[in-house]
Formats: structure tokens, sequence, C-alpha cells
């Protein structure tokens, strides 16, 4: 595929598989062995369980908020996919399907949304920085790895999320001025999945779409279905090519929605109708790729139901090694920010210990 | 678009004052006559000023740390602008705040202002205000090409353009942003196309133009009084000096320099006007002697004015 065939201004979106799972776009279609095939919709199982889990955990009070990614999962999975072991992804903090196609370990993330620091501590090889939650100051890290990239006469790229809201940030207007400028292999996707917690995408920005910021940064920009995993798989690889070549970044806008709610504190129904969340079930990208895999044989019945109690088990166990077993400890807020603790901080937790005590104290 | 001939002397006497002023300020700062710093608009007369002038009463500007030529082409008391350079109480902002607090609110300027891209949001939310007062008021927020690399101005662009704010985004593209050119800030030749991220219109004009920037900063502005939203104006210009008094430009070569001297605005616009018969030679000159001996006496009465007392240093910062 060529980015210039599908130029933003003229609302051209890049689609390989329509909603009914049928390929429209054979030219573009990738190569992928059914072992492959298997392995990325078994990761989409995985994401989607993890999150109806993670969901049902909070709800009894077992874990802390959680942002869900159901509906989102092939924009994740398929961006993700196309990159290389030694390449990095900079996350925000809605990027499940990514983590996991690039080898963060079950026992990390549950660890994050349990909220321990060691969740963050990625294994060597997992080239995953820790979540962002300041909205899209994550892109300035990815611009920064890239050019770091650069100067290192190093081959790998960087590949970055953010959602419809954080293209509004200073800093997504400065990240991608820089990466344009230097030439950073650095791949921004934006997950746009039409709300901004409860702002709709049309009261975002007066643009016609998100792609075609791009313009503004000399980089090419694209639209692309997000819940048809190919799609997202051969346009990110594209750009990870380029990015590889020294041709610099490109800004991927993934149409996709978010399916459940914003975070565990909020109520969608509030802000959006249920025709047009049931509209958006009917492009489900879960079920578009079952579908597919279906009709050509390549998933059968049987194995679709093993893979399913496979990843609940999965699931499980590893929730099961950390519950209960995983609080922080009140040092660990002050400990990982230097290398040994400065007077400053020491201090703090001082204090912070003496208010807790004197907490009790008071209750006496 | 009929000018007429006296908006035309008008943005002249603006232009040349400018000009005059920024020398004289630029004289003073190497005699050590001055303190601190000024950033000088010398060559840069026909966009800042030309624009100022295409405004209507009530309308309201924001400046950049580049700001004589907006606060003289807003109209603005020379004697007070020329005070607040030299530090005394009877400067504009009382001697306090120098050559990057230019602001006179009677005369719609909210200021000029020492942060790079300071003045997108202060704009923004101007231009909110006028909306939602409905006062049929605009404004214009100049800027330089460095500046539209700042996330402010995307924040402020976006929200100006999503809720449809009558604000002229006025960009002042001299090249450089300090020593460092726009091809190495920015991977895009042109400031305006940044104008499809927000879905607006934008215009390129020759900055030094004084006759084509005022016409296409009234047609902007009339787009934004319908309440259409926001307007991109990129006006390329060159300033003969230095970014500041301590800059000596070792960055580009003199050919550069007088590549674009031979395109100087004041020239262009007093043949413009000779040319059209809007002027004779002598009533340039008068133009000209008047806006020299205004500032002679804004320095006399400057130098008479009193510094501000030590007590002062703490008044004016809260309400």
């Amino acid at each position: 595929m060529k980015f210039e065939d599908y130029n933003p201004l003229e609302e051209k979106v890049f689609k390989i598989m329509d909603k009914k799972g049928k390929i429209i776009n054979t030219d573009d279609m990738p190569n992928f062995t059914n072992d492959q095939l298997l392995y990325l919709y078994r990761t989409m199982l995985l994401s989607r369980t993890m999150d109806e889990k993670q969901l049902s955990y909070q709800r009894q009070g077992r874990m802390l908020t959680y942002a869900p990614n159901i509906g989102q999962e092939a924009t994740q999975i398929g961006s993700a996919y196309a990159l290389e072991k030694e390449d990095w992804i900079v996350p925000s903090f809605r990027e499940l399907g990514a983590w996991l196609i690039h080898g963060v370990p079950l026992k990390n993330i549950f660890l994050y949304w349990y909220g321990n620091e060691w969740g963050s501590h990625m294994p060597e090889d997992v080239k995953v920085l820790p979540v962002s939650v300041p909205i899209s100051t994550q892109l300035q890290h990815a611009t920064g790895i890239g050019m770091a990239n650069n100067i290192k006469k190093e081959n790998n790229v960087v590949l970055t999320y953010t959602g419809d809201g954080g293209t509004s940030g200073g800093e997504f207007h400065e990240a991608l001025n820089f990466a344009g400028v230097f030439k950073a292999p650095t791949i921004f996707v934006i997950q746009n999945n039409q709300y901004a917690i409860s702002v709709p995408r049309i009261e975002q920005t007066a643009s016609k779409t998100l792609a075609q910021k791009a313009i503004a940064y000399g980089i090419p920009g694209i639209q692309v279905d997000g819940n048809d995993i190919f799609a997202m798989y051969v346009a990110t690889k594209e750009a990870a090519d380029r990015a590889r070549r020294g041709e610099g970044p490109t800004l991927i806008e993934a149409i996709t929605y978010r399916l459940a709610a914003h975070t565990t504190s909020d109520d969608p129904t509030k802000y959006r109708e249920d025709a047009e969340v049931e509209e958006w079930k009917t492009r489900d990208p879960i079920l578009r790729f079952k579908t597919y895999l279906e009709n050509k044989g390549i998933l059968t019945k049987e194995w679709d139901e093993k893979m399913k109690k496979e990843v609940e088990n999965e699931i499980t166990s590893t929730f099961e090694e950390i519950e209960g077993k995983a609080d922080t400890k009140i040092e660990e807020i002050f400990m990982y920010h230097y290398e040994t603790m400065p007077p400053i901080l020491e201090e703090q937790l001082k204090e912070y210990k003496d208010f807790l005590e004197g907490g009790k104290n008071n209750d006496k | 678009m009929d000018i007429s001939k006296d908006i035309l002397l008008e943005i002249y006497d603006r232009m040349v004052t400018t000009r005059f002023f920024s020398e004289r300020i630029n004289e003073f700062f190497i005699k050590g006559i001055m303190h601190g710093t000024t950033h000088l608009s010398v060559g840069e007369e026909a966009s800042g000023v030309a624009s100022c002038m295409a405004l209507d009463k009530g309308d309201y500007t924001t400046s950049t740390h580049r700001g004589h030529s907006h606060a003289i082409g807003r109209g603005m008391e020379v004697i007070k602008i020329m005070a607040e350079l030299f530090g005394k109480v009877t400067g504009c902002s009382k001697g306090k705040g120098g050559s990057m607090h230019l602001a006179d609110f009677d005369k719609g300027h909210l200021g000029s202002n020492g942060v790079v891209g300071g003045g997108f949001a202060i704009a923004t939310g101007a231009a909110l205000t006028q909306k939602m007062k409905d006062t049929g008021k605009i404004v214009l927020c100049f800027f330089g090409d460095g500046a539209s690399n700042e996330g402010s101005f995307h924040e402020s662009l976006n929200m100006a353009s999503v809720w449809k704010l009558p604000v002229i985004f006025f960009c002042e593209n001299n090249l450089y942003g300090v020593s460092t050119p726009v091809s190495k800030s920015m991977n895009i030749k042109d400031v305006a196309v940044r104008a499809k991220s927000y879905g607006i219109p934008s215009y390129i004009i020759d900055g030094n133009d004084a006759v084509e920037v005022y016409k296409t900063t009234r047609e902007a502005a009339k787009y934004c009084r319908s309440g259409q939203g926001p307007v991109i104006i990129e006006a390329k210009t060159y300033r003969y000096l230095g970014h500041s008094k301590s800059d000596e430009c070792e960055y580009r070569c003199a050919e550069e320099v007088n590549r674009w001297k031979k395109k100087d605005p004041i020239i262009i616009f007093k043949n413009y006007l000779i040319e059209n018969n809007i002027a004779n030679q002598i009533e340039i000159k008068r133009i000209e002697d008047k806006a020299l001996k205004e500032i002679d006496l804004a320095v006399e009465f400057a130098k008479n004015s009193p510094n501000p007392p030590l007590n002062a240093l703490t008044e004016d910062v809260y309400a």
C-alpha cells in the first residue's frame, strides 16, 4: 500500500476486511500463516477476557480503577504486531493488546492496575515504557527515543499511541513537529475511539479528520479502519519500513470505538446513545476476524472453546498469584524516582509516616 | 478595496515612527543609556503596523517580544512607550515592565509578551469573551515562526477553531527563531499550512507590502466578525537587526540581509504613495519630520520622568 493513495483530505480510509469478515482489498492482504492468524486471534481473546475479568474484579472490590480496551483490540494488536522485538512501544494507558503482543507478562499488567510500582518494571528484553497517564505527554518520549535511535545509528523504530482527545494537547504538536524536522523513526497511532471521556470527536477539533494534522508537520498521515486487524498491521508495517529507511515519522488515525466505559469510574450512558453503541457492536473487531477465520476453515468451534478456557485459566491463575500479595508499602511511593533517596524525599516519607501514625492516635 | 488617503498616510506615519523609534532604541542600548533587553522590529514595520490599522476601534491585539510596531500600530502614545523602556513611572507599565510589557487596554492592546507563544491563549480567551458577550469585536494575535512550534499554538488554534472564535492568528515569519532558520525547526515551508490541522482558512502574503497586509487583514477581520471562526495570516518578512540586543547575527550572511533591504517595507510603501499620487515628497517629509520630533519629545519626557520608588516593586502583581 502507498500512503499517498489515502489522502485524509479526501476522506479516504485504508481498509482490507469489511465488517462481515470479507476481504475487500486483496492487493494489500498480508501473507500470514495459519499459526500467525490463530496467534493474533488468541491475543485478541486474551485482551478481551482480561478486560472482562479486570472489570469484574474491580466491581468486586478486588482491583482498583481500570480502563478497558473492549472494541479496540484490532487497533492495538494489529499495529503492535508490525514491530520487531527490539522496537519500542511508548503507551498511554489503553494499550493492553499492544502490551500483550510485545511481550509484557500478564503479571506486570495485573500489578500495574493493582497499584503496584513493580508492574511498570518490564523484563529487560521487553521494550515497553511504563504507562503515561497525563494525556499525550508520552508522545514526546516517543519522539525522543526515535531521535536517540538516529543519533546512535540504530535501526529500531518507536510505536506510540494517543487518543482522539490527546491530539488537542500541546505535547502532540511539539512531539510531531520535532519528529518531522528531525526525521525520528516514530509511528504515532491515534486510537480515535470517538470520545475523550465524554467529549465526542466532533467537539474535539474542527478538522474533518485527525490524520490531516500530519500536514502541519510535513509527514504522511492516514486514516485506517481500526477495527480491521489486517489494515492496522499493513499500515503500521509500511510506516515502520519507512522509518527504518530513514524517511521519518508517520501519523496513523485508527478509526475505532470504545464499547465499554472510559474507566471504571465512568458511566457512558450519560453521554452517548445505546443505538450508537449497538451499531458499533456490529463492527466488533474480534467478531469480524473470527468470521474471517471460520469462513477460511482456520478456526474451528472446538479450538475456539479450548482457547477461551485456556486464556481464562491463564488470567485467573495469574491474578491469584498476586491477589493479596502485592500491596504496596508506603516507602515504595518514594523509592523509585532516584537511585538513592534524596534528603527531601526522606523528609517527606517521614512526614507521611508521622501523619499516618498521628491518624491512628487520633482514632484512639 | 479602496483605502482612504487618511488611513494610508496614518499607516506611513506609524511605520516610520516605528522605524525611527527602533533605531533610537538601538542607539541607546549600544551607548549603554538604556538597560535590560529589547527586540527591534526594523524591517518588519509593514506587517506590524498595517495589520493593526486594519482593525476597528474596540478590537483587541496580543503582541510578542518584538512588539514596538504593534504598540505604535495600535496608536499607543510614543511617550508612554519610551518612558516604559527607560523604566520610568510615566511608562505604560509604570516603568516596571520594559519592552516586553507594552500594553494599553483602552486601545485594546493586551500587551507585548516575554514568553514565546505566550499570546495565543490570551488572544483565544479574549476572543471567547467577544463571542460570549456578542460584542462584534475581534482579536488579532501576533506570533513568530518559532512560536508556531509551541504547544500553546496548537491548543489555542484548536480551541479557537472548534468554538469558531473571532481571532486572526497573524504570523510575522521573519525566517529565524533567534538563530534557528525555519527549515531547521519545522518540516514544512509555510506556517500557514498548519491551518489544515484546524480546518480553517489561511493566507500567505508579502509582509513587506503594507497595502497587501492591510487589505488581507481587513478581509480576514470581516470573515472573523461574521462568526465563521479564526484565520491564519502568514506575512513573510525579515528583521534587519539581531534577535535581541545581544545577538550579532553570526548565523546569516550579509547577502541575505542586503537582499531583504532591497525590499524595504518603508521604501516600497513610500514609492506606492508617490506613484499613486496619494502623497508628494513634501507630505512624506512632513510625516517623517513629525515622527522624529515626536520621538525627540518622548526621549526628553522619559529622561525627565522619575524612577519608580522601591516600594513599587511589590505593587501591581495581584489585584
